[in-house]
């Protein structure tokens, strides 16, 4: 018997719809553009346990015919799209044909669609296979039931997590479109509770901001400055900055003609623009909403299709030009009369050559910004604001690739190491038996103000200071629920948070070590947070490791700054007797090594 | 320009304008002061675009012509001159000869008209209050002013005026602090809403002295405070205030009474083994005994007994000892009285007057409790 075997078909569908369907979020995902494709003014989403039990959506969309509503879960079946030329300019959510089919082969689904009233038609599928096949009434739309998600795929169902983590998701996309269409009304409840009741509001700017303070609050909805109209003709530039009071949390949403998507190259054009602009670490909320030709745009890059490419790469430029004025004007200095008679302060000088100091985060060119590591931070959706102790020593000083990262045992610790000097009043240069070492100092530094806190911090029991007015957290649908399972477990850590009526929540007491507006971003950030740990020991180590990390970072001596042979002797040391001498808190290497062999090597000698 | 005025008055002045320059300007003329001479006066200004200050000398001018000058530098070079006139000169680029006795010195200085335009504030109504009260009542609260830049409502105090009183307000989210005097004005009415006034410029009017009274316009967003020739203006902080009243505990029913100084030394030395990044003190009240007590795990414990006024049920408090000090540093009072409920509830406490003095209960400090 021949080893290589044709799959069967029913396996090729369940295969290709791992692509598609990973979860009851990517479910409605699919089933909401669906709706949104069709012309739906309504959008009603219904679940039971997370997605996991049931999903139902209805809409008042256009409906499908008999025969329509059979084609649908063909794979490659699409109304959108014809040929490759129209697949150039797909101007739908829609257009591979792809997600009825997908959805239709490992859950039970039932359509009942009416293209209008008295014309309906309900088709039962299972697994792929068409059970039944009937008229039946409805007034003009679609509702689709997806029930007992992968039924048939029992490893794939093992893989999904708890309701509340998956109703979490399922709620974010909702949300996500929620933002991209403030005209369309949006409900969304879990097995008979309200989570999102979003009516329709308007397709402008001021619809928009409704439409935040809808499913955000008051609070942040009153905060956003509109962006300045841009972009080229046929693109729009359009959507909200936050003003300082915003930089709490991770609200950063970025949507591409229409569709909500993480895209690092966006992301980090924004960070920059902060750092820039605000000279601040710290990112205002945003709600972008970019529009281009589809031509122009390539969607077809990833299967979710929440990743993007823009053909025209100065669209990027622009996109940043449009922040920035943002920016500039959500740092609310214009208001003042005085500020008139001043143009732009001037940038300090980049860092140029040895000895020269700088501004830090001036000089980053776009060309140096490291997009790998940008695409990090935009994966989990979170701007790390470790990053900014990253400074470049200087432009291009040495193939990055060579110097390779140490692989120092904790055993060969105790080996001599004379300290040649310091370069450019950033980098310890370390002459080591096996060769060169190189340490960052501010790297190094912070990795040892950052264990000799966490060892403080966790010793103290912790105090807890109560707030005079509890402040009241505004948060969206799914941040709400995600900080409503955190309450008891961040108790015992002094974050004391309070229920109020209404599933409000209020934060009234906060740990001692923290100020009240550290202590609200952390709440903001663990309820945006995309996986977060209960237990409450991992909590804390957690919480004691960002506040000690930003506290070491804060405090750690930054580069080009010279330091006497005393100081980087002492540096060293206590580097070397860190239980983890080898990363910073956020990560970094604070030890490049070139070994003699690696010398030799690239001299020649070898 | 060329002028002749008197070194110690001009020093006068430099010493207020100094509280206004940004020590740490990013833009280079805000490190500057504005000189105009004209008629008989010498005009100065300083601005950190927030708050400004202008004010000015009379001088013998020979010349009319303005200028922006170096603050720090002219203002060291003022001070440590010998004779009692100085001569100011406007020479070619922008350079500022200073000639005094036998001392010359020439700065550079920068064209003034790239000095930022102060705003004006015009106003139909105007309110008149003694300086000597206006400092009085700043000194009370500015302790309580956030420095937390991300609150910046909190920045600032709230300004508030009736008919009959006159209220300054101040939190930072975990004490608070409140005085209220009498005050007998019409056209208060822009103050009825009150105004938060940024910490900045609560500073400079505690800089300012004499028998003049404050008088204090508004407008839209800046607000105006005259004291004789000088003009302190200041940007209206923007954001909504806490609703204070409504915080603020009036049904508290243990009342123990205290003296002042004798809380205050206490405290101070109890604290010394509160921790360091964590401050708190336990405050505990029995029959007519405080004790306070601190422990540290890494450091060790300490405990002091105060006597005090109190016939209560037993009570318990932690409380961040910088708090309590600061309140009774802002009190010249012989003795306090806290209000206290239980540990979760906030202490309240009041300066209590000399019974002949006035009322004692329109200064309060509210401080919320720290689980220790
Ligand atoms: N809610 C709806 N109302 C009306 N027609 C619908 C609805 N949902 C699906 N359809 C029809 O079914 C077809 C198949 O939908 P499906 O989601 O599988 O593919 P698609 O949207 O064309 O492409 P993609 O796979 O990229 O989502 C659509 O092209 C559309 O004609
Ligand atoms: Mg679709």
């Amino acid at each position: 018997m021949a080893r290589i075997q044709l799959l069967p078909d029913h396996l090729v569908s369940q295969i290709a719809a791992g692509e598609v369907v990973e979860r009851p979020a990517s479910v409605v995902k699919e089933l909401v553009e669906n709706s949104l494709d069709a012309g739906a003014r309504e959008i009603a989403v219904e679940l039971e346990v997370g997605g996991k039990r049931r999903i139902r959506i209805s809409d008042d969309g256009s409906g499908m015919g008999k025969e329509d509503a059979l084609l649908a879960f063909d794979q490659h079946a699409t109304s959108k799209i014809r040929d490759f030329e129209d697949l150039q300019r797909v101007a739908t959510l829609g257009f591979r044909g792809e997600a009825l089919a997908s959805i239709a082969a490992v859950a039970r689904v039932e359509l009942l669609t009416a293209e209008a009233p008295g014309e309906g038609w309900r088709v039962r599928i299972e697994g792929s296979r068409v059970r039944s096949v009937e008229p039946a009434s409805r007034a003009r739309g679609t509702t689709l039931e997806i029930a007992s998600l992968f039924f048939n795929v029992p490893a794939r169902r093992k893989f999904l997590k708890q309701p509340r983590t998956e109703l979490r998701r399922c709620v974010e996309v909702v949300q996500g479109y929620c933002l991209a269409c403030p005209d369309i009304t949006f409900r969304l409840s879990h097995e008979g509770r309200s989570i999102i009741d979003a009516t329709a509001t308007s397709a402008d700017g001021e619809g928009l901001r409704e439409r935040i303070r809808q499913l955000f609050g008051d609070q942040l909805a009153d905060a956003l400055v509109e962006l300045p109209a841009g972009g080229a003709a046929g693109e729009s530039i359009r959507g909200f900055v936050g003003k300082r009071e915003t930089a709490k949390g991770r609200r950063l949403f970025i949507f591409v003609n229409g569709r909500l998507i993480r895209d690092r190259q966006v992301l980090a054009t924004y960070y920059r623009a902060v750092r820039d602009e605000w000279k601040h670490d710290e990112y205002p909320s945003l709600f972008l909403f970019l529009g281009v030709p589809p031509e122009d745009l390539d969607v077809n890059v990833h299967p979710q299709k929440s990743e993007v490419r823009f053909r025209d790469a100065s669209f990027v430029h622009r996109v940043s030009r449009v922040l920035r004025e943002g920016l500039v004007s959500a740092r609310g200095e214009e208001a003042a009369p005085l500020r008139e008679a001043w143009g732009a302060a001037e940038r300090p000088l980049a860092w140029s050559g040895l000895g020269a100091v700088s501004e830090p985060s001036i000089h980053e060119t776009a060309a140096a910004f490291d997009t790998r590591d940008a695409g990090a931070d935009a994966q989990s959706g979170v701007w790390d604001w470790r990053r900014d102790g990253r400074q470049k020593i200087a432009e291009a000083a040495y193939d990055r690739a060579s110097p390779s990262e140490v692989p120092l045992s904790r055993g060969s610790r105790d080996r001599a190491v004379r300290i040649l000097g310091q370069y450019k009043g950033a980098i310890l240069l370390l002459e080591t038996p096996q060769g060169l070492l190189l340490m960052d100092q501010h790297a190094a530094h912070e990795r040892v103000l950052y264990e000799k806190l966490a060892r403080a911090m966790e010793a103290e029991e912790p105090k807890v200071q109560r707030l005079l007015v509890p402040q009241l957290l505004e948060l969206s649908p799914s941040e709400r629920l995600q900080l409503d399972s955190l309450v008891e477990s961040l108790q015992p850590m002094g974050l004391q948070l309070e229920r109020l009526s209404g599933g409000d929540l209020a934060l009234v007491g906060v740990p001692a070590v923290l100020s009240d507006q550290q202590a609200l971003s952390l709440v903001l950030e663990l309820a945006a947070s995309e996986e977060q740990s209960t237990d409450p020991a991992a909590l804390k180590r957690q919480i004691l490791e960002s506040v000690a990390a930003d506290r070491a970072c804060k405090a750690a001596i930054k580069i080009h700054h010279a330091l006497p042979m005393a100081q980087m002797e002492q540096l060293v040391a206590s580097l070397f007797a860190c239980d983890d001498p080898y990363s910073c808190p956020h990560g970094r290497p604070t030890l490049l090594e070139m070994s003699d062999a690696e010398l030799e090597r690239r001299f020649g000698r070898r | 320009m060329e002028i002749v005025v008197s070194r110690e008055e001009l020093v006068a002045e430099l010493a207020l304008l100094q509280g206004i320059v940004e020590r740490r300007a990013t833009i280079p003329v805000l490190s500057h002061l504005l000189f105009q001479a004209e008629g008989e006066r010498l005009s100065l200004a300083a601005t950190d675009l927030d708050v400004s200050l202008s004010t000015g000398c009379g001088a013998e001018v020979l010349r009319p012509g303005q200028l922006a000058v170096q603050a720090k530098k002219f203002t060291e070079i003022v001070r440590a001159l010998g004779a009692d006139e100085v001569r100011l000169t406007l020479a070619e680029g922008n350079n500022l000869a200073i000639e005094s006795g036998r001392s010359r010195f020439r700065i550079r200085g920068l064209e003034a008209e790239s000095f930022p335009t102060l705003p004006k504030v015009e106003s139909s109504s105007e309110l008149e209050f003694p300086l000597a009260t206006l400092r009085q009542m700043i000194g009370k609260v500015l302790f309580a002013i956030s420095s937390e830049e991300s609150r910046f409502q909190l920045n600032g105090a709230l300004f508030k005026a009736t008919d009959s009183t006159l209220e300054l307000v101040a939190t930072d989210g975990y004490r608070l602090a409140r005085v209220e005097t009498d005050f007998s004005g019409a056209g208060a009415e822009g103050l009825a809403q009150g105004v938060l006034v940024p910490r900045k410029a609560l500073q400079e009017i505690l800089r300012f002295s004499g028998e003049e009274p404050v008088r204090f316009r508004r407008n839209e967003h800046h607000l105006s405070f005259r004291i004789g020739d000088r003009e302190l203006i200041s940007r209206i902080l923007e954001g909504t205030f806490p609703d204070y009243e409504r915080v603020i505990a009036r049904d508290h029913e243990k009342k123990p009474v205290l003296s002042r100084e004798a809380l205050q030394l206490a405290v101070r030395r109890v604290s010394l083994l509160s921790g360091e990044r964590a401050r708190g003190v336990l405050l505990r009240f029995e029959a007519d005994l405080l004790t306070i007590s601190a422990a540290n795990p890494d450091l060790g414990e300490a405990e002091e007994q105060v006597v005090c006024r109190y016939d209560g049920e037993p009570v318990q408090i932690g409380l961040n000892p910088d708090y309590i000090g600061h309140f009774l540093g802002a009190i010249e009072s012989n003795e306090v009285r806290l209000e206290l409920k239980d540990a979760e509830s906030q202490c309240v406490g009041f300066p209590i007057e000399d019974p002949e003095g006035e009322a004692g209960d329109r200064y309060l400090c509210v401080i919320m409790p720290m689980h220790v």
